[in-house]
């Protein structure tokens, strides 16, 4: 875990209401699939927790959506060059044991975020058959990086581009012919409820990554948690924010 | 170079800067950022007898300057902490243990479990976010004599500051009534109550409702009622309430505070704290100060 002050190499709509945010580190900073980052934005006390999208050397590219005024001067007043303020890498990440293989991974929303910088680690070694779920044809971004797996199924909500439908229902749809020894997750609450009322039956382990409004993003404020099934809190910036999907209430 | 010692109660820190209950833990998080021995000590998260799981999220809302905070005390408990924190706490300064409690019964058991124990034990009466206990003792000044009286008597072996609310009429009055309670310091501020309105939806952010707002928006506030207190009262002051770099400390200090806590603010930059400590040096040395427990009470009023 680093405080850093990055410098921005570019930061560039990329589909509706998405951007896409590159900065140098000065240095390497080892980053597993499914960590975060929490980025400063002049004039907010809070930084914004953003999954990381890509690891490549020293830079580090976040991708994020238009949501509150902090996203939205994010993407107004940082241009290349200028000094970003950066803690990270935050959280556990996705672990993917050996025996699992033949992975689904399921995006929705920003969710899918996350879910490339776990598609960019594990293609190398496992065969991942992705689910991307966006609202509509304009939100539809980084299709090139979803398609280093075996198989990538796009879907949107009005049938725009791709499948007609979710994300979760795409992958039921598929799911005797993948035949997945795991599952690995992030999109908006309603999609992994969905998710875990699907898989619920099928003994295959699913590995979701949860969102909540942080505080200090490394587990000492204990703003951000999540209910576990066995009634604890579990804090979505340190312990998580990937758990089993078994673990936590939805 | 400045010498930035302070005494408090009778116990040097090497500096006058001290993270806040609750936006630090037990302090081992920012220790893999940097090494907190360069804390002047460490208030630690607030502790209560039995573990506590807080409130239901949305814990944390965010306004122009200010941020919103409805945690609830959750906490490990007074034991888990003893057990597992303590002792690496101690290893690297001076601890604060920060302690809350529902009933005056609670509060005497707290304090009679970590008597000995730690350096200082500041008093939670000013906690906004729980329904019971909390700011329920912090308000009237003849609850805060009482509570602040039945937790002395318990911990006659360390010093006890007593952290009070700005909630209230007087904090002059509360200041003086922690004091005639047998307090050996008071800290201020707590956190304001506050509102924040997810206007789509017409609710509040915080699943809590109300919670306490901090920030560099409160700090003039703050720095007011460090004024006030520090003149009413003998016993020396911890200042707080949105301090970001070490010219805002000098105000509380030369306000009467004797030592600072930083706390939204480690939000915002993991680092704040030790740039705080390099800050005060750097100033001190600019300013021909000597010793920056010097600066304590200095201002002079127009």
């Amino acid at each position: 875990m680093r405080e850093i002050t990055a410098v921005v190499l570019e930061n560039k709509r990329i589909a509706e209401e998405t951007y896409c945010l590159t900065f140098a580190c000065g240095e390497e900073i080892p980053v597993r699939a499914g960590q975060f980052c929490m980025v400063g934005v002049k004039g907010f006390p809070l930084r914004r927790p953003i999954a990381v999208c890509k690891a490549e050397g020293e830079r580090i590219t976040v991708c994020y959506r238009l949501k509150g005024a902090g996203t939205h001067v994010l993407s107004e007043t940082y241009k290349m060059g200028d000094a970003l303020s950066v803690l990270l890498p935050l959280g556990n990440g996705f672990a993917l044991s050996e025996q699992e293989k033949r992975v689904a991974v399921v995006g929705g929303g920003a969710g899918v975020f996350p879910l490339i910088a776990a598609i960019r680690q594990y293609a190398p070694e496992k065969e991942l058959f992705a689910y991307m779920g966006f609202r509509n044809r304009a939100a539809v971004c980084m299709e090139y990086e979803m398609r280093r797996g075996e198989k990538l199924v796009l879907c949107t909500d009005d049938g725009s581009a791709g499948y007609r439908g979710t994300a979760v229902q795409a992958l039921m749809e598929d799911w005797e012919a993948v035949k997945p020894s795991a599952v690995i997750a992030c999109g908006p609450t309603p999609m992994l409820r969905a998710l875990k009322s699907a898989t619920g039956g099928k003994n295959v382990p699913v590995y979701v990554s949860l969102e909540e409004r942080m505080g200090c993003g490394m587990g000492a404020c204990l703003v951000c948690v999540c209910k576990k099934s066995d009634g604890q809190h579990a804090r979505v910036c340190k312990d998580g924010p990937v758990f089993e999907i078994g673990e936590v209430e939805l | 170079m400045a010498d930035l010692r302070v005494t408090l109660c009778g116990v040097e820190l090497k500096n006058p800067v001290i993270p806040a209950s609750g936006t630090f833990g037990f302090g081992r998080e920012y220790n893999e950022i940097y090494d907190i021995s360069a804390l002047g000590a460490v208030a630690t998260k607030g502790l209560t007898l039995a573990p506590r799981l807080g409130n239901p999220v949305p814990r944390i809302a965010e306004s122009r300057g200010v941020i919103l905070n409805a945690v609830g005390l959750q906490n490990p408990g007074v034991e888990r902490f003893i057990e597992d924190d303590l002792d690496w706490l101690r290893a690297k300064t001076k601890v604060i243990a920060n302690v809350a409690g529902s009933t005056l019964g609670d509060y005497a058991a707290i304090c009679k479990r970590l008597n000995g124990l730690v350096d200082f034990l500041e008093l939670n009466i000013s906690c906004p976010n729980v329904k019971c206990g909390g700011m329920a003792f912090g308000v009237r000044p003849e609850s805060i004599e009482e509570v602040t009286r039945i937790s002395k008597e318990n911990c006659p072996d360390t010093p006890l500051i007593v952290k009070l609310s700005p909630n209230v009429e007087s904090i002059a009055e509360n200041a003086r009534a922690a004091e005639r309670g047998g307090a050996d310091c008071v800290s201020l501020v707590n956190t304001f109550t506050g509102m924040a309105v997810d206007i789509e939806r017409r609710r509040p952010v915080l699943a809590n409702n109300t919670g306490g707002v901090s920030g560099a928006g409160i700090k003039p506030i703050a720095v007011r009622m460090v004024y006030e207190a520090a003149r009413a009262v003998k016993i020396p002051v911890i200042g707080m309430g949105g301090i970001e770099c070490a010219e805002d400390a000098v105000e509380f200090l030369m306000a009467g505070a004797t030592a600072v806590q930083v706390g939204t603010r480690n939000f915002t930059d993991s680092l704040a704290c030790p740039k705080i400590v390099a800050g005060l040096d750097a100033w001190c040395d600019a300013h021909g100060v000597k010793e920056v427990s010097s600066l304590t009470g200095t201002l002079k009023m127009n």
